[in-house]
């Protein structure tokens, strides 16, 4: 039995307009103002492009052209090879993030001398602006004189200098591994905020009914976590899905193809081919898997959201 | 835990945020917009080289003209990037520099506009290199006038040559190996030849000067794709690179990470002792302040491969005007003026061209100048200006500079490291890249 | 006064036997180092090659401490005077110091400073827009609260690249091309929506009986919002501050596009700037790098051990 439509609205629009409902509009307000003002004309914008036929050079013939575009991309071999760069390059980042964080996470959560050394140290490689970053892994990479290759024979690991991004079943590892050691100080402040906020008296109540460390570690830890995993994993998914200053710093999709991700795709697409239509399609069939990814995350990890 | 614990810390947490705070208000002075310069001025926009002579150059133009220049600059690598947004989002660019791989994209897309009309410019063509009125021509007008020139050169280090026992350098791209070859057994490099094949600008200057040198071509006169044809030289020079890396071991498969300036470093710390190389890198290379082996680096002509000639390829830059620029009279006039004070000559004479050149080496497009003294002087103490002028006589314009030159690019760069990585032979490499170009024509040609 | 942390878990540890208890301190020590090695390899090597020249940065194998350490890119950065370029006064793109220094090596603290003065302001605009939204969106039950929460996430599903030239049009039509504002509001729009979500995540993690209590005693929202949560969220919220921080200092693309001149210029564009076409030097941007690696670790230093030390830790009980 459905209540009459009138009453419903009615109902709907005081229920709306009360305090609570107020008072939670005008606390959301300047966020989304920001938003409008800023963000919402290139969303916009942009999808509204991807149903065009624009390529800068030819800028008397821009055709409406429905979903052209979409199919043309999801049809292109070489959007799917890059879509599954993108995927491991995703998988491989995020679960080394998780990983690492948690365990600096941990190690930050006891309570030894150095701690808070320790904690700003691990703070630096995020404070490097990333053209930096990008100039500072290349060099360490490169072949010929990089740090890496002469530290591996100095250390007697190697007997001769081995090719790094030049390999390319080794350029998006590497790639990946310049990308976490980045992230990394981030995702774990991340975990170590909600570890902070984890109660005592959960520990306490544990341990008089006798749960040893793993016990409570796997009982108690782990499961109140869950809102920092959640936050770790959607932020350095959506990052590492897009990411893109890597790829252009040190590869430029290179070597043939073997770090051509889709997001350099984009950027080629874009700025190199000037075939704005595209690569519009191309950004937002990216977003909708993102969105997608996002929501499957809250929906697993999210507590009320 | 205390009440009195717990805001203590917060007030303590607050004041430094009030701290930094108060930082950011003192930085709000800087928030006042500049007053807008006013609308006779120039807008120039350039990549990030030169810059100090640019500047002092542009210094001296508003002194003699009163013109008022604005000029900012961006990273090469951006920099393109960062001119097509600015063109797309019409902000005030009056003069900037152009590549002229780019010439045909911007004049289609509407970014630039000819200078033809303007006799002050028109005139400096008499003196100028043929090859560089040609690079800046599209479709019959003319864009602009020479930034700088230069060409792909076959550079080898003397000592290291002398020390294999080799007396001459070689003339053929079969020498190239056996001599290589000499040298690695000589344990004098592992390497001997350095090419810097990574996804980057610089890559299809050296594989066009592979190909040229091969005797080959990318398309025919009527602009169809010949680079597949395996007696074309295309493929051919693929197939060279392709030994050279894996049977003979003479080049570094590394070589597909290497960026011309990586690679520029490696061959001045004394790691080879051939190298595919600008021609103004000689001036690094034989400056003893930036270079293990100055004095030793010599040039010798491209080698020849089968069938081929000692050919190679030429590249230059150029100081254009903008669209927007173009449609209004004094914005055009003011900017010509800029134009031929850069690419020209200025108060008499090619002083931007000259400094160029002696600052950094970088090639000049007008004829003149190789008979200024201070040329002269700067050339014979690190290079020979016979072989120069013999190579650059031999210089051509890359055959694929078209307005689908960018999309093709990327293919092609990446087939070529795709048949060196192993992953295509050169001949299915080249079909890749000269079905793109098949496709990309049909569709925009 | 000096807060001593009380840490619940070491009174654990107290009771545990002498064994345990040196296994403990033995993997954590271990694990010390793993991590700091990992974190300071490629920082040491940062460290070092700014102190070389660029002849000795290209030395096999490396030299990880400089055989003739050099100050010259330090002091180009400090020292460089500011003088009106000339012919004469021009710097030539290799001089003969043996090292190749950008003559816009004079910029790099200005740069610095509107980086710093960007990143401040991003933050506390953050703050600001971020805080109350994400307790409405956490505390609230109102009409349209999850629709808000993905609404905001949808702004950060785009790949950059895609939306640099509209962001470009939206700026140019502020007025704001070439000047810090516009590096504000877009670095605010790119950061707000993790903001709130962080947050979201964390006020969600309080009991609900908090906000309950405070109502019933009469606080309006905002009070609710000042007195009750805030005080318990400083951790959350020094997260929050160098999220916003950082990635303020770092953003390249954006402020590629937006800013022209040192006006408005920041520390990546004019870092960027150091490799010419013609010419780069490894060791000077390595020797910017570590420059601007101090003010984010400074202010990191200053307000983490909000996080570090665990305020809330037993707080929470309502």
């Amino acid at each position: 039995m459905r209540s009459s439509p009138k009453r419903d609205i009615k109902f709907r629009l005081a229920r709306r307009f009360d305090y609570e409902s107020r008072s939670a509009a005008l606390f959301i307000l300047p966020v989304m103002s920001v938003l409008a003002i800023v963000a919402v004309f290139p969303i916009l914008y942009s999808f509204y492009t991807s149903f065009f036929n624009l390529k800068l050079t030819r800028p008397h013939r821009v055709p409406f052209v429905w979903f052209d575009n979409y199919i043309k991309v999801l049809s292109d071999e070489l959007f799917w090879a890059s879509v599954s760069r993108t995927v491991s390059f995703t998988v491989m980042s995020v679960a080394a993030i998780l990983v690492l964080s948690l365990s600096i996470a941990i190690l930050l959560n006891e309570s030894f001398r150095g701690r808070r050394l320790l904690s700003a140290i691990i703070l630096i490689p995020w404070a490097i602006p990333t053209v930096a970053n990008g100039l500072l892994w290349k060099w360490i990479y490169d072949s010929g004189f990089g740090a890496l290759n002469g530290l591996l024979f100095q250390l007697g690991i190697i007997d001769s200098y081995i090719t790094w991004l030049g390999d390319s079943d080794k350029t998006i590892p590497l790639i990946s591994n310049s990308f976490v050691w980045k992230e990394v100080p981030l995702a774990a402040i991340l975990i170590l905020v909600t570890m902070k906020s984890i109660p005592e008296d959960l520990y306490r109540a544990a341990k008089v009914d006798g749960a040893n460390v793993f016990k409570r570690f796997i009982h108690i830890t782990i499961p109140s976590l869950k809102p920092g995993f959640m936050l770790v994993m959607i932020y350095e998914t959506m990052m590492a899905i897009r990411h893109f200053d890597l790829f252009f710093l040190l590869t430029e999709g290179g070597p043939a193809e073997a770090s051509h991700v889709v997001s350099w795709q984009i950027y080629v697409e874009t700025f190199r081919n000037l075939s704005f239509g595209t690569g519009s399609a191309m950004s937002y069939i990216l977003a909708l898997v993102t969105f997608a990814l996002a929501y499957f995350i809250i929906r697993t990890l999210g507590s009320k959201l | 835990m205390s009440n009195q614990f717990k805001n203590l810390n917060r007030r303590d947490f607050l004041k430094k945020t009030a701290a930094a705070g108060a930082l950011g208000a003192l930085g709000a002075n800087g928030l006042i917009t500049q007053a807008m310069a006013a609308g006779d001025t120039v807008h120039f926009m350039a990549w990030s080289a030169a810059v100090d002579l640019v500047k002092s150059h542009v210094a001296e133009f508003q002194k003699v003209t009163g013109i008022n220049v604005n000029y900012s600059n961006a990273p090469w690598a951006q920099y393109r990037d960062n001119l097509i947004t600015k063109f797309v989002g019409n902000a005030p660019i009056d003069m900037m520099w152009v590549s002229d791989a780019w010439l045909p994209e911007w004049a289609e897309a509407g970014w630039i506009k000819p200078v033809d009309k303007f006799d002050n410019l028109m005139k400096y063509n008499a003196e100028a290199e043929k090859f560089c009125n040609d690079s800046m021509t599209y479709k019959g007008s003319q864009y602009g006038l020479t930034y700088y020139t230069d060409f792909m050169a076959f550079l080898y280090d003397d000592e290291a040559l002398k020390k294999a026992g080799i007396s001459n350098p070689p003339k053929s791209w079969d020498e190239v190996t056996e001599q290589c070859l000499k040298i690695k057994n000589a344990g004098i490099a592992e390497y001997p030849l350095m090419l810097a094949l990574a996804q980057e600008s610089w890559l299809i200057e050296f594989l066009a000067a592979m190909t040229y040198s091969h005797g080959g071509n990318f398309t025919d006169d009527k602009g169809n794709s010949i680079m597949q044809d395996p007696k074309e030289g295309a493929v051919r020079a693929l197939q060279w690179v392709v030994d050279a890396v894996h049977k003979h071991k003479i080049v570094s498969p590394a070589s597909v990470e290497i960026g011309e300036l990586t690679g520029l470093k490696a061959f001045a710390s004394g790691n080879h002792a051939f190298a595919l190389e600008p021609k103004y890198r000689m001036r690094t290379l034989n400056d003893p302040k930036q270079s293990k082996i100055a004095g030793r680096v010599k040039q010798a002509l491209m080698p020849m491969g089968m069938d081929g000639s000692h050919a190679t390829v030429g590249w230059m830059r150029f100081h254009g005007m903008s669209a927007s620029a173009a449609a209004d009279k004094t914005r055009a006039e003011n900017t010509a003026r800029l134009i031929e004070w850069f690419g020209g000559k200025a108060n008499g004479e090619y002083k931007f061209q000259k400094y160029l050149f002696t600052d950094i080496g970088a090639g000049f497009g007008v004829k003149p100048l190789f008979n200024d003294a201070d040329v002269q002087n700067a050339y014979n103490s690190y290079a020979d200006v016979n072989i120069i002028k013999e190579q650059q006589a031999l210089a051509r314009k890359k055959d694929v500079v078209t307005p689908w030159f960018g999309e093709w690019n990327e293919v092609h760069g990446s087939s070529w490291q795709a048949a060196i990585l192993q992953k295509a032979t050169p001949a299915e490499a080249m079909a890749k890249a000269g079905k793109k170009w098949d496709e990309l024509k049909k569709e925009m040609g | 006064m000096k807060p001593t942390t009380f840490d619940a878990r070491s009174e654990i540890y107290r009771n545990k036997s002498q064994t345990t208890a040196r296994l403990r301190n033995l993997s954590i020590f271990v694990f010390s180092i793993l991590l700091l090695a990992y974190v300071l390899g490629p920082i040491a090597w940062l460290l070092s090659s700014s102190f070389q020249t660029e002849a000795e940065i290209v030395s096999v194998p490396p030299h990880w401490i400089p055989d003739e350490p050099t100050l010259k890119n330090f002091e180009a950065i400090f020292f460089s005077e500011f003088e009106e370029v000339t012919y004469d006064t021009r710097k030539k793109a290799d001089p003969v110091s043996g090292g190749y220094i950008p003559s816009t090596a004079k910029d790099l603290l200005p740069s610095m400073w509107n980086s710093f003065l960007v990143s401040i302001a991003v933050v506390m605009l953050n703050l600001f827009v971020g805080v109350p939204a994400a307790y409405a969106m956490a505390k609230i039950r109102f009409w349209g609260r999850d629709g808000t929460i993905y609404t905001i996430l949808t702004t950060r599903v785009i790949p950059d690249i895609a939306l640099v030239v509209p962001f470009f049009l939206v700026i140019k039509n502020l007025g704001l091309l070439d000047h810090i504002a516009s590096l504000i509001v877009t670095y605010l729009a790119v950061t707000v929506p993790f903001t709130v979500f962080i947050l979201v995540s964390f006020f969600e993690s309080l009991p609900d009986e908090l906000d309950k209590a405070a109502r019933v005693d009469g606080c309006s929202r905002l009070q609710t919002l000042n007195k009750v949560f805030l005080p318990l969220s400083l951790p959350s919220l020094v997260a929050v501050m160098l999220f916003a921080f950082l990635t303020s200092w770092n953003e390249f693309l954006l402020a590629l596009m937006f800013t022209q001149t040192i006006a408005s210029q920041t520390l990546p564009i004019i870092v960027a700037g150091f490799t010419s076409d013609f010419t780069i030097s490894f060791s000077f941007i390595n020797a910017a790098g570590v420059i601007a690696v101090i003010p984010p670790v400074v202010l990191a230093v200053m307000f983490e051990r909000y996080i570090v030390s665990g305020l809330t830790a037993g707080a929470v009980k309502g």
